[in-house]
């Protein structure tokens, strides 16, 4: 018992000194924590767009469902795949949200370097800010055409007589519906990256003298 | 191209400083400041020789050479928001009037010849049309808006600024999405779907579907503003830093 009151007490006592000794280094740097704080939240929703991007790519390609379907001529039924290929709309969805998943990826790695030196973070964002703002209008543009045909063939339109395909393949529709939500939460997350690189970069302007 | 000059002088002349007092000098300015980094050393010249003839120490030059520089990136700011208002404005009302009644010759009962049957096709049949002038609508509306606050915005308030960005960042997503959703329903009726037996109704409708791409190009160049403007933003204060 006294063992392990000790040993967690100098376990207390080693936290304190690593709480203590960075801030007896930083000195003159004082904004460093809440830089630091940015490239924590920077990482963590930079890994998030890359698991809505995967998640999102899965749940769409694994949409299969086939269903016998009734034929006028001859009056029998015939087994009909829905796959995602059959329209443009939805290759369009998979690709970017794969662009979008691999380039989570890829920053994730290079924020989580930026995270050991807070010294480069606000180059790096300056250089992904770009790129983060064009994803996002890829994401969004994927988005809304996945929802615009799922749209269509969820509720048909009869003014142009294309009816209604959820009622046949209710399976296939659940996975693209679930998939578009998915990607949905990967552009407020795009989003919420732009915003924070733009916050941080306008609060440290105050710091730098001209 | 004359149409951007034109605007450009106009802005120059509204935002010009007081270091500009003739004429000719800011039209000299106007001419080079299309590459923004010779304007950035012609400009520190020109702002320490009056500096100097002033008599004023050349310790307040870098100042007066970051308020030119973002003068001169306010005006390119100005003029991306100004086409952004009149490109999404004329694309919600490019599909907002797109209405097209024709007759089709539909074979009712096999024996009999066919009977031409009027029909109509509207923008508000289709929900993607809907969303799409909507978007583009409250898109206008934003660039209106903006356009007012950041002429007012002289002063350079950064919170105003910044929740100016905030929404030409939503505006951004807005467009992007509406225009992807308007195009692929636009594609579904220029090609069809034979997997779902969805009939393509642009070889009946050829007027509607044509003003229904003259609307997606120019809200597409209305997208691509607005993505300037945020780039344009997210360049101003990765500059001044």
């Amino acid at each position: 018992m006294a063992s392990t009151d000790t040993a967690a007490h100098s376990e207390a006592g080693k936290l304190v000194d690593k709480a203590a000794t960075p801030s007896d280094n930083r000195g003159p740097a004082e904004r460093a924590p809440s830089s630091r704080s940015f490239a924590a939240a920077d990482v963590v929703l930079r890994f998030l767009l890359f698991a809505s991007g995967v998640v999102a790519v899965v749940v769409m390609v694994t949409s299969k469902q086939t269903e016998l379907i009734p034929i006028p001529i001859p009056p029998f039924l015939t087994p009909r795949p829905a796959k995602f290929t059959h329209s443009p709309a939805f290759i369009y969805f998979v690709a970017a949200l794969s662009v979008a998943g691999l380039y989570g990826a890829i920053t994730t790695l290079i924020s989580l370097f930026a995270l050991r030196k807070p010294a480069s973070y606000p180059r790096f964002l300056s250089h992904f800010v770009i790129f983060d703002v064009l994803l996002l209008g890829i994401v969004a543009a994927a988005t809304g055409t996945a929802g615009g045909v799922a749209y269509i063939g969820l509720k048909g339109n009869t003014h142009v007589q294309w009816r209604k395909i959820c009622d046949i393949y209710g399976e296939f529709c659940r996975h693209i519906g679930a998939s578009i939500a998915v990607s949905l939460f990967g552009s407020v997350v795009l989003a919420l990256l732009v915003l924070l690189s733009i916050y941080s970069l306008s609060k440290r302007i105050p710091k730098h003298s001209y | 191209m004359c149409i951007y000059t034109y605007l450009l002088i106009y802005i120059h002349a509204a935002t010009s400083s007081p270091y500009h007092t003739k004429k000719s000098s800011s039209h000299f300015h106007i001419s080079l400041s299309l590459s923004h980094t010779h304007t950035h050393t012609l400009e520190m010249e020109s702002q320490y020789k009056v500096n100097s003839n002033g008599g004023i120490e050349s310790g307040s030059t870098n100042t007066t050479t970051r308020v030119a520089n973002k003068r001169n990136l306010r005006g390119w700011d100005l003029v991306l928001r100004f086409l952004a208002l009149s490109l999404s404005l004329a694309a919600a009302v490019v599909l907002g009037v797109d209405k097209e009644s024709t007759t089709v010759a539909m074979t009712l009962v096999p024996t009999l010849p066919a009977v031409n049957v009027p029909v109509t096709a509207k923008w508000h049949y289709l929900s993607a049309f809907v969303f799409f002038v909507v978007a583009n609508a409250i898109a206008c509306a934003h660039a209106a808006i903006s356009l007012l606050l950041a002429l007012a915005n002289k002063g350079g308030n950064k919170g105003i600024s910044l929740m100016i960005v905030l929404f030409d960042l939503v505006m951004v997503a807005l467009l992007f999405s509406s225009f992807g959703a308007a195009l692929a329903i636009g594609l579904m009726g220029y090609e069809g779907n034979s997997h779902v037996q969805w009939k393509k109704v642009c070889n009946v409708f050829d007027k509607f579907c044509n003003q229904a791409a003259a609307a997606f190009g120019l809200s597409g160049a209305a997208t691509v503003a607005f993505f300037l403007l945020v780039v344009l933003a997210t360049f101003n204060h990765h500059k001044k830093h």
